[in-house]
């Protein structure tokens, strides 16, 4: 060891405190404004105006709903969306897929960037970059040939 | 009015909710890592993956809010590179390939449930971090 105990357990417990007081103040603010999408439907009507976007995604227009939902509100909602879907008309196989592919790598966006803003990073890079590339990855993904197998025909042949 | 005021209950017993469920997260990471940061183990992190890291611009001891984003998830990163002083484009490289790649146990597990090929996901995460990682990491110091 190359500091002694005291310095390590100060350093353990002020800096674990400190760290958790600095997402708290974010945390807060951001639930709440989390909440009020939730309760006053924001996604539902803002869904509505993006739909175009899913033809750009290879998705069928629905889908727009729980993508939205998870990138903005964070993944929870996202699942929770997507599983109540399901419940009522359930989604292509595809669309199921393609969503988990941008889902995966741009989620909750405004509670991560204000997060990892306040720890120094860049908040223009984390939130319009990390959305741009999951839009490049889910339309890459769209167009591979994996979807041309026999399983997804059925919904091919709808379109 | 009344929905208002309920919706804010409802956000600030979320966050606080959150906020311990965190700590459970942010203490044991925290102090794993200062005793890791302080122990001849991070010479030797260092030394292995300095050369893994400069391909993406990063200082060997970067490898540590990486890892630990692997097994937990975005906050332990955090609470792990809080204590290396790390540049903003660091930072931010860092930020970008955690948030593509992490708590791969636990969302492993999750995405098996709701019927996904979880196995695949996870090969697309890591080959998706790396991408992110290569081109941020180029990109990153320009908007700082």
């Amino acid at each position: 060891m190359t500091a002694s105990w005291s310095v390590i357990l100060n350093e353990i417990f002020t800096g674990s405190i400190s760290t958790v007081l600095n997402v708290l103040k974010v945390l807060i603010p951001l639930m709440i404004l989390i909440e009020f999408f939730h309760v006053y439907h924001v996604m539902e009507k803002l869904a509505k105006k993006l739909a175009p976007v899913t033809k750009v995604l290879g998705l069928s227009p629905p889908a727009i709903l729980p993508l939205l939902v998870a990138t903005v509100m964070g993944v929870t909602y996202g699942t929770g969306t997507l599983i109540e879907m399901n419940k009522r008309s359930p989604l292509p196989k595809k669309d199921f897929i393609l969503i988990a592919v941008f889902f995966f790598t741009c989620h909750g966006i405004i509670e991560t960037t204000a997060i990892w803003g306040t720890a120094g990073a860049s908040m223009l890079v984390i939130s319009v970059g990390r959305l741009l590339f999951a839009g490049v990855f889910t339309m890459v993904a769209a167009r591979l040939p994996i979807f041309k197998g026999p399983e997804y025909a059925e919904e091919q042949q709808e379109e | 009015m009344d929905l208002a005021l309920q919706t804010i209950k409802t956000g600030f017993i979320k966050a606080i909710k959150t906020t311990l469920m965190l700590m459970k997260v942010v203490l044991p990471v925290y102090a794993l890592v200062v005793l890791v940061k302080y122990s001849p183990v991070m010479t030797f992190l260092e030394g292995i993956f300095e050369p893994a890291m400069k391909i993406f611009r990063l200082p060997g001891e970067a490898v540590v809010p990486l890892i630990t984003g692997l097994f937990t998830d975005e906050y332990g990163a955090i609470a792990a590179s809080s204590q290396f002083g790390f540049t903003g484009a660091e930072i931010t490289t860092i930020a970008m390939m955690g948030l593509v790649c992490h708590s791969l146990p636990v969302e492993y597990a999750l995405s098996r449930q709701i019927g996904l090929p979880a196995g695949k996901f996870v090969l697309y995460r890591v080959f998706a971090a790396i991408i992110v990682g290569l081109i941020i990491s180029r990109l990153g110091g320009v908007f700082l």
